[in-house]
C-alpha cells in the first residue's frame, strides 16, 4: 500500500505573519522596558520555523522577498512610532539620554529580528546580493535617527565638554556612550565621527582656548603661564582617555597646543619681565626645565629657545671681558701686579659662567645639541676677543701659571686642583689660537721648571695628560718632552757628582748643577756673548769635560741667561745669602775687585745689551732690596751712573731671594706662532693637493679650514700661502679655469 | 767648423747654409762678440757652453741700437717686444745667435726691407686678443733678471705702461700708483698673469669681482684700495 507523501499545506502570508508578529511584539514591550518574560527556546524556534517554512515554499506562495522587506518595515515602524517621537523634544543631556538608550535597544532589536530571520540570509540574501539583515537595520537607524538627531547631538556633547572645562562635573560614561556611536555608526571607518562631530569639536576647542590664552596672556607671568598651559594639557589628554575616541588625541593636543602655546610663543619668551631670558639669568631651574618640554613640541621653539640662550650667554661673557678691559686702562702699565689680578679674576670668573651653565644644558635643556652647541659658540665668540691686551689664550696661560707654580695666589686641596685644571683644558677647546696657547705655556712652563718653581710634578703631567686628550699627541709632544728633560737631568746630575768625585782635579770648588735642555722641545732662547765671572769658568769646564763621556756627538749651548746662582755677601753687620740669577751674580762679583764702577764699566765687563744691564742694576737696587748703592740717588737707570756695594744693607732674613724683573715676550711670542702658521698652512695645502691632484679654490680653502685644528686661519693667509705655494711651483693654475689649481709633483 | 779663439767671431758652417743673404753683412755689424762677462752667463758656464756650442755670440745693447736704427724703429717701440717674442729672446736687451737666426728663418726674413715690413705685420699682432696674451705672459720671463723669480716693481710698472698702452685698460695707472705705496716689492709671475685676465673680465665698477674667488691677495688689496679711496663705487648686492 502506498502511502501518499505528507505535503504540507500552503502557509498563506498573513497567516504566517501572525505568529512572526507575535515574536514582534514581544520584542517591543521588552524594549520598552515593560514586564515581559524573555523569549524561550521554543518561541524562538517557533518563528525562525515559521520564516523559513515560508522561505521554502514554492511559488505562489514563496513569500522570501516579502519577509525581507516586511522585516525593514518593523523596524521602520518602530522607528518612526517609537524612537523618533521619544528623541524629537528633547534636548542636551536629556536628549543624549534617551539616544544611547534608543541605540542600545536598536542593536538588541536587530539582533534578535536577524535571529527569527536568519534563514533569508543563507540563500535569497545572498543570490540577490542584497544587503544584509543586519545591514539593513543598521541603515535604518542611520538614515532616520542618526542623522536627524546628530546635529543636536554633537552640540550638546560640545557644550557639556565645554562645562566640564570650566569647571563642572559631568556625566562622563554618558559622553563615552554618545561618542561611541559616531564611532560605531561609520562600522569601520571614522569619517562619520571626523565629519559629525571631531571637526566640530576641534573648532570649539580652539576658540575655547584661543579666548582663554588671550585673558591669561594679559594676565599671567611667563612661568605661570605655562603652569595653565601644563594643566590644560594634562585635562585635555585626561578628556582623550575617558570619553573622546583615540585618534582624537593628537589632533586635539596639536589644536589646544596651537592656541595656547604657538600662538603666543615669541610673546612669551620675549617677555621683559618673566620671559626666558630672565629665567636663564635668575637660574630658574624648574621654569626652565618646563619651558624645554614645552616648547620641544612646538616647531622652532627649540631654535628660538637657544638663540636666545646664546644669547644671553655671549652678553655675560663679554661683560666680564669689559671688565677685565675696563682694569686694565684704569691701570697704568706698571702695575702689572694689579693688572695680573684681573686676569687671574677674568678666567676664574669665565670658569664660573661655565660651571653655571653646564646644569642648565645638561638638566634644563637635557644636553640638547642646540644648546650645546649654543653654549659652545657663545664662548666661541666672547673668549676669542682680545683683553686687556692680550689673548685669552695667554691668559689662560697665565691662570695654569698660577695655579701650578710654588707661592700662586691660588691654593687648594688636591682634588680641587684636578677640578680646576680639568676646567681651565676645557675652556681652551674653546679658543681658537691654541698653537698661541702652547707658545706661552711653553714659556711658563720653562720658568717653573728651571728656576724650581713647579709646585707639583704630578700637576703637570696631569694636565698635560688633559690637553692631549682634547688635542692629540701631537700638541703636547715639546712640554711633554721638556719635563722629561727634567727627569733626565737629575740623573745626569747624579752621574755629574760621582765624575767629580772620582775625578777630584776637576771638581771646581763650587756648587754646579747642570740642566740639559733638548733643542726644539724648549722655547728658544737667545745665546749671547756674556763673559762668564773667571770663578765660574771652572765649573763650565769641568761639565764640558764630563758630558761627553756620557753621550756622543752632541753639542752643548750654554745658557747663562736662565741660570741661578747662591752667592753669600758679606755685609758689615750680616752675611747673607742672596738668591739671585748668574747674571746678577756676575754684577755683584765685579763688586769683588773693585769699589766703584760705572755703568759703561759694568756693560763692558759683562758684555750685554742695555736692556739687560738696565735690567740686572734696577733689580740691586731700584727694587726691593738695595745691594748696591747708585749715584745719583734717584729710582732710574742711566748710563751715567755710578755704583757702589752698599755695605751697610741688612735684613731680618739670612736669605734673601732677589728677583728680577721678566721681559714681557708676547711680541717675540706672536712672531714665532705667526710664522710657524705660515708653515703648518702650506704643509697642510701640499698635503691637501698631494692627495687630490686637482682642486678648486673655494674647495681647497674650505678643506684647509677644516684640518687645521690648532687654530683658526685667517683666510687672506690662506690665500697668500697658496700664491707662495704656486711662486714655488708646488702648485700651479689650470690654464682654461684659472680657479682651479694642480698638484705639480 | 773652424774654432777660434774666445771673444772673436766665430765663422761656421752655419753660415753657409745661409748663402748669400744681404742680411749677412749687417749680421756681421750687429753681432759684437761679448767677452765673457760674467755677469751675462758666468765665468764657467761661458767657457763651457763656448767648448760645447761655439754659437754663443749675442746681440746685446750696442748691436740692437744699430739694428733699431735700420728698421727705423725706436728701441723702445713695443714692436721690438714682439719681435723678441718671436725669436724666443730669454731676456730684453739680448738676443743670441741662435734665437735671432731662428727668429728671423721663422718670420721668412732674408732682407732688411723684409724685415722693415714684417714689422707692421708684428703690431698688428698685439690686436689679437690670443697673441695679446701670449706676448704679455711672455715678457714677464723676458723683462725679468736672469736668475730672479720675480720682476722688479719699476721694470713691471714700466712693461705694464707700455702693453697697456696697446691694449687700453683704464685702471692700469691706479695699479701701478697702488703699487708704489702699498707694495714696494717685487711682482710674482703668477700676479703678472692674472693681472691681465683682471683687466679683461672685470668690468670698471668691479661688480663682478669675488674677494673669495682665487684672485691672487694683491689683487684684493688693490680691490680695497681702490673701493676706500672712491676710485671706484661698487654696486652694492
Amino acid at each position: 500500500m502506498k502511502r501518499k507523501r505528507a505535503v504540507p499545506k500552503p502557509i498563506l502570508f498573513s497567516e504566517g505573519w501572525e505568529v512572526i508578529e507575535q515574536g514582534v511584539t514581544k520584542m517591543k514591550r521588552i524594549l520598552e522596558g515593560l514586564p515581559e518574560p524573555p523569549f524561550t527556546c521554543e518561541e524562538y524556534m517557533k518563528i525562525y520555523t515559521r520564516i523559513h517554512d515560508m522561505c521554502i515554499q514554492r511559488s505562489p506562495h514563496d513569500t522570501t522577498e516579502k519577509l525581507y522587506t516586511k522585516y525593514k518595515e518593523v523596524i521602520m515602524e518602530y522607528i518612526t512610532s517609537v524612537v523618533l517621537p521619544s528623541l524629537k523634544d528633547k534636548h542636551d543631556e536629556f536628549l543624549l539620554r534617551e539616544l544611547v538608550i534608543r541605540w542600545s535597544n536598536h542593536k538588541v532589536m536587530s539582533k534578535w529580528l536577524s535571529r527569527f530571520f536568519s534563514y533569508l540570509n543563507r540563500f535569497f540574501i545572498k543570490r540577490n546580493s542584497l544587503p544584509s539583515l543586519d545591514e539593513v537595520a543598521f541603515t535604518c537607524f542611520r538614515d532616520q535617527v542618526y542623522k536627524e538627531t546628530k546635529g543636536k547631538v554633537k552640540d550638546a556633547v560640545i557644550s557639556l565638554i565645554d562645562q566640564e572645562r570650566g569647571g563642572e562635573q559631568i556625566d562622563r560614561g554618558l559622553l563615552k556612550n554618545v561618542i561611541e556611536i559616531f564611532v560605531e555608526i561609520g562600522t569601520g571607518k571614522m569619517d562619520y565621527y571626523k565629519n559629525d562631530f571631531e571637526e566640530e569639536m576641534l573648532k570649539e576647542t580652539a576658540s575655547y582656548y584661543s579666548r582663554k590664552a588671550s585673558n591669561w596672556i594679559l594676565i599671567e607671568s611667563f612661568p605661570d603661564y605655562m603652569l595653565k598651559v601644563e594643566e590644560c594639557l594634562r585635562k585635555e589628554k585626561d578628556r582623550v582617555v575617558h570619553y573622546l575616541h583615540a585618534t582624537s588625541g593628537p589632533k586635539l593636543i596639536e589644536q589646544v597646543r596651537h592656541e595656547v602655546l604657538c600662538v603666543y610663543s615669541s610673546q612669551l619668551l620675549e617677555n621683559e619681565k618673566s620671559g626666558c631670558c630672565v629665567l636663564i639669568q635668575e637660574h630658574k631651574v624648574d621654569d626652565l626645565s618646563r619651558m624645554y618640554k614645552l616648547f620641544s613640541k612646538i616647531d622652532d621653539g627649540l631654535c628660538r629657545i637657544s638663540q636666545i640662550y646664546k644669547k644671553h650667554v655671549t652678553v655675560e661673557g663679554t661683560i666680564l671681558v669689559k671688565k677685565a678691559d675696563d682694569v686694565a686702562s684704569n691701570k697704568e702699565a706698571e702695575k702689572r701686579v694689579v693688572v695680573g689680578l684681573q686676569e687671574q679674576t677674568f678666567v676664574r670668573e669665565v670658569i664660573e659662567l661655565h660651571d653655571k651653565n653646564m646644569p642648565l644644558v645638561n638638566d634644563c635643556f637635557q644636553n640638547h645639541t642646540l644648546f650645546r652647541k649654543a653654549l659652545k659658540e657663545a664662548f666661541e665668540i666672547f673668549l676669542n676677543k682680545t683683553v686687556a691686551g692680550s689673548s685669552t689664550a695667554e691668559l689662560l696661560v697665565n691662570y695654569c701659571d698660577n695655579i701650578l707654580k710654588k707661592g700662586g695666589s691660588e691654593k687648594h686641596s688636591d682634588e680641587a686642583i684636578e677640578q680646576i685644571l680639568e676646567k681651565a683644558v676645557n675652556l681652551l677647546g674653546y679658543i681658537y689660537d691654541k698653537d698661541l696657547f702652547v707658545e706661552f705655556y711653553r714659556k711658563k712652563l720653562a720658568r717653573r721648571l728651571l728656576f724650581d718653581k713647579s709646585a707639583n710634578e704630578d700637576y703637570e703631567r696631569s694636565i698635560l695628560t688633559k690637553l692631549k686628550q682634547q688635542n692629540g699627541a701631537h700638541f703636547t709632544s715639546k712640554l711633554e718632552g721638556m719635563v722629561t728633560d727634567m727627569t733626565l737631568a737629575r740623573e745626569t746630575q747624579a752621574d755629574f757628582k760621582e765624575y767629580l768625585q772620582c775625578n777630584p782635579r776637576t771638581n771646581p770648588g763650587i756648587d754646579l748643577s747642570v740642566t740639559v735642555l733638548t733643542t726644539g722641545f724648549w722655547p728658544s732662547y737667545r745665546s749671547s756673548d756674556f763673559h762668564l765671572p773667571f770663578e765660574m769658568t771652572k765649573c763650565i769646564q769641568a761639565f764640558t769635560e764630563f758630558y761627553p763621556t756620557k753621550t756622543n756627538s752632541r753639542k752643548l749651548t750654554w745658557i747663562y741667561s736662565l741660570g741661578t746662582c747662591n752667592i753669600t755677601a758679606k755685609f758689615e753687620l750680616q752675611t747673607i745669602e742672596l738668591i739671585v740669577t748668574t747674571y746678577q751674580a756676575a754684577v755683584l762679583l765685579l763688586f769683588n775687585d773693585s769699589n766703584r764702577l760705572s755703568y759703561s764699566e759694568i756693560m763692558s765687563q759683562l758684555n750685554l745689551v742695555d736692556d739687560d744691564v738696565v735690567r740686572l742694576l734696577q733689580s740691586l737696587c731700584c727694587l726691593k732690596y738695595k745691594i748696591l748703592n747708585k749715584e745719583p740717588n734717584i729710582n732710574s737707570i742711566s748710563s751715567d751712573d755710578v755704583f757702589a756695594f752698599n755695605s751697610k744693607f741688612t735684613n731680618k732674613m739670612r736669605r734673601i731671594k732677589i728677583p728680577l724683573p721678566i721681559v714681557d715676550e708676547k711680541k717675540k711670542i706672536l712672531e714665532v706662532v705667526d710664522k710657524d702658521r705660515k708653515y703648518v698652512v702650506d704643509a697642510c695645502l701640499i698635503r691637501i693637493m698631494k692627495s687630490r691632484k686637482v682642486l678648486n679654490h673655494q674647495q681647497l680653502i674650505t678643506e684647509c679650514v677644516e684640518q687645521l685644528k690648532v687654530f683658526k686661519p685667517d683666510l687672506k693667509l690662506i690665500k697668500k700661502r697658496i700664491e707662495d705655494l704656486i711662486n714655488r711651483e708646488y702648485l700651479e693654475r689650470d690654464s682654461e679655469n684659472l680657479n682651479l689649481y694642480r698638484y705639480l709633483a | 767648423m773652424e774654432e777660434e779663439e774666445a771673444g772673436t767671431m766665430v765663422h761656421t758652417n752655419f753660415y753657409c747654409h745661409l748663402g748669400n743673404w744681404g742680411i749677412l753683412k749687417k749680421l756681421e755689424q750687429w753681432f759684437i762678440p761679448i767677452s765673457m762677462s760674467p755677469w751675462k752667463l758666468g765665468e764657467k758656464a761661458a767657457l763651457q757652453a763656448l767648448k760645447a756650442n761655439p754659437y754663443v755670440d749675442m746681440i746685446v745693447v750696442d748691436g740692437i741700437s744699430l739694428l733699431c736704427t735700420d728698421l727705423q724703429v725706436d728701441p723702445q717701440d713695443i714692436v721690438m717686444l714682439v719681435v723678441s717674442w718671436h725669436m724666443k729672446a730669454a731676456t730684453m736687451c739680448e738676443f743670441s745667435r741662435q734665437e735671432f737666426i731662428g727668429g728671423l728663418q721663422s718670420l721668412g726674413i732674408d732682407t732688411i726691407e723684409k724685415f722693415r715690413e714684417k714689422l707692421s705685420y708684428m703690431r698688428s699682432e698685439l690686436r689679437d686678443d690670443q697673441r695679446f696674451r701670449e706676448i704679455y705672459n711672455f715678457s714677464f720671463g723676458w723683462a725679468k733678471e736672469k736668475g730672479q723669480k720675480s720682476l722688479a716693481l719699476e721694470t713691471a710698472i714700466g712693461m705694464w705702461q707700455l702693453l697697456f698702452a696697446e691694449w687700453h685698460w683704464p685702471l692700469v695707472d691706479h695699479w701701478c700708483q697702488f703699487l708704489q705705496l702699498k707694495h714696494n716689492k717685487a711682482i710674482s709671475r703668477d700676479t703678472w698673469s692674472q693681472l691681465l685676465e683682471f683687466a679683461k673680465t672685470i668690468d670698471l665698477q668691479l661688480s663682478n669681482y669675488d674677494e673669495e674667488g682665487a684672485w691672487p691677495y694683491l689683487i684684493d688689496e688693490f680691490v680695497e684700495y681702490l673701493t676706500e679711496n672712491g676710485i671706484v663705487q661698487r654696486p652694492q648686492n
